[in-house]
């Protein structure tokens, strides 16, 4: 039944990650890649470790693949087309790593002793991570999470620009940035200020640059 | 040769998983005919009241219709991912259910002591967890397949939503795990039957259940969080191109996941299927005692699915830009103070 079960879930994992290479449409990639983290996530359950299943699912199936999915569609890639390969270098680089992690997985398979003495194991358990994240690996959960806030305070920098606001202006999230040269026309295109604003009217006072076709349109 | 032992568990397995279901998809079908009664009422109108005495057989009639409708798919959608949208939502709504603790444990005579409840997990609130945010491809996914632009938009407002949301989700429910010291469903309702029933767990985190629920709804995409089906701006969101059955797919999907949004709210917060003062009455392990308390439950769930439908009654819907400042500026930093408040006063064996 557990052979059954682990060749059903290792061979859709497979099949899943050969299908995340052979797929020209990103999004079908990225279907295929949440299909091998929860097939791994199967399998994890089989080796009595729920509480890394879990997360597994919740962590990558949950919460990356989301995001990347999210930005596939957000940016509407496209098909991605067959194209010359440019850095042909790359193809025996490719053979070569090939064949080393054949190699390990053969020595690994030739390495282990083939009737292990089973004994019960609480490795997977969630007391026995918690204890061992909070004792003996304190440390680099600590750095890890500080990692995680470096990444956060980046991001947000990179987002904001606030430096470029008038201190004066509102910013609202999800309106349009406007260059003045799309109010101002007859502005140099050189200037690419972005300001974030809520109408083209107050992105026009914050630059400081009259509308041309305002009494037109009234 | 079999052993007796373990058909008797897998009989027992089967009937479990069948009447679960069965329960609960029919209880959620009843949700839709409330919620259009309810609507009415609080509406002035009267709502369908023609199909059987008082409309109690018109969730069929919409099967039926849902059924019988043309299966319209449009001309350029993505097959493959448009059949799959549907079948996604569906599954992750439905496979959360199995864990949830429904009664306590009952003596059946001439059979043994059986748990009221389909699996046993060992971190069920996990799983819960999981599988509910897998949830979130199937309306990314739909919007997308469908090739239409209001889809689209409704699909990425609603997983930047369900992403937002699902964070203080997840953290109000850390408050009443520290105090469980458990993340087993089973025992967490077991640890609120202290006091005959009473040592519900709200009564130590109510600003962790405060978050839970604001979240839970916007989780759902209910009102006032619907956004991404905001009729005005985006017809139907992500289901405009879905017809007959795949739409149906997707309605069902959202009443089981109000359903199972309200099972997690009762058991995390108010004590499961713990009845106040009933093992006074009844002794624990009867076949009365269960009963008591599986109908606890359910009045509990109950309880909230009728908040759902009195909060859609009676609030407008948020903009966009409110629901994400709302989300992430006041519900997150809510939570961690709930879970800061819950911490400290564990740190200081208060409870």
């Amino acid at each position: 039944m557990l052979v059954l079960l682990f060749i059903l879930f290792g061979g859709l994992a497979i099949g899943c990650a050969v299908n995340v290479v052979a797929q020209r449409n990103p999004l079908y990639c990225a279907i295929s890649l949440i299909g091998v983290f929860v097939s791994l996530a199967c399998l994890y359950l089989m080796l009595a470790a729920p509480f890394i299943a879990a997360v597994q699912i919740i962590v990558y199936a949950g919460a990356i693949m989301v995001l990347v999915v999210f930005v596939i569609m957000l940016l509407n890639v496209e098909q991605e087309e067959k194209r010359n390969i440019r850095l042909g270098f790359l193809v025996p680089v490719a053979v070569v790593l090939a064949a080393a992690l054949i190699g390990e997985v053969a020595f690994i398979l030739w390495s282990v002793d083939p009737n292990p003495t089973l004994q019960p194991s609480d490795i997977g358990l969630t007391k026995s991570i918690g204890d061992a994240l909070f004792t003996t690996y304190l440390l680099p959960f600590e750095i890890t999470s500080i990692l995680l806030l470096m990444a956060i305070v980046g991001a947000m920098t990179l987002a904001r620009r606030t430096g470029m606001l008038s201190p004066g202006a509102r910013v609202i999230p999800g309106a349009q940035l406007l260059a003045v040269s799309d109010i101002d026309p007859s502005a140099s295109h050189d200037d690419q200020t972005p300001i974030s604003s809520a109408t083209s009217d107050e992105a026009a006072q914050i630059l400081g640059v009259v509308k041309r076709d305002q009494s037109k349109r009234d | 040769m079999i052993p007796m032992e373990s058909i008797i568990d897998i009989t027992l397995k089967f009937v479990a998983i069948t009447v679960v279901f069965t329960v609960v998809l029919l209880i959620v079908a009843y949700t839709v005919l409330a919620e259009r009664r309810i609507l009415g009422f609080i509406q002035g109108r009267l709502g369908p009241n023609r199909v059987g005495y008082g409309g109690s057989l018109q969730p069929f009639a919409d099967l039926l219709k849902f059924i019988l409708k043309e299966d319209i798919v449009p001309d350029k959608s993505t097959r493959f991912v448009y059949f799959l949208a549907p079948v996604i939502t569906t599954m992750a709504a439905m496979m959360t259910m199995i864990v949830y603790p429904f009664g306590p444990e009952v003596n059946l005579p001439f059979i043994k002591t059986i748990p009221l409840v389909v699996a046993h997990f060992d971190v069920g609130l996990l799983y819960v967890l999981g599988i509910t945010s897998v949830g979130v491809y199937g309306i990314a996914l739909a919007g997308w397949s469908s090739n239409n632009k209001y889809s689209l938009m409704g699909g990425l407002r609603s997983s930047a939503q369900m992403i937002s949301y699902e964070l203080a989700l997840g953290l109000s429910l850390i408050g009443p795990i520290l105090l469980a010291g458990t993340l087993d469903l089973t025992k967490i309702v077991e640890m609120q039957s202290r006091w005959h029933g009473m040592g519900w767990l709200i009564l130590f985190t109510p600003l962790s259940f405060v978050v839970y629920i604001i979240s839970a709804i916007a989780e759902t995409n209910r009102v006032p969080f619907d956004l991404p089906e905001a009729e005005t701006e985006l017809v139907a969101g992500f289901h405009t191109e879905y017809s007959a059955m795949k739409f149906a797919l997707f309605f069902l999907a959202e009443y089981i996941n109000m359903f199972t949004v309200s099972m997690l709210a009762t058991t995390i917060f108010l004590g499961g299927w713990n009845c106040p003062f009933a093992d006074l009455v009844f002794e624990r392990g009867s076949f009365l005692f269960a009963l008591v308390s599986v109908l606890a439950f359910l009045v509990k769930v109950i309880f909230f699915l009728f908040m759902y439908i009195w909060i859609r009654g009676t609030l407008p819907r948020f903009r966009f830009d409110q629901l994400m400042n709302f989300g992430w500026r006041f519900l997150l930093p809510l939570a961690l103070l709930s879970i800061f408040i819950t911490a400290t006063m564990i740190f200081l064996n208060f409870f």
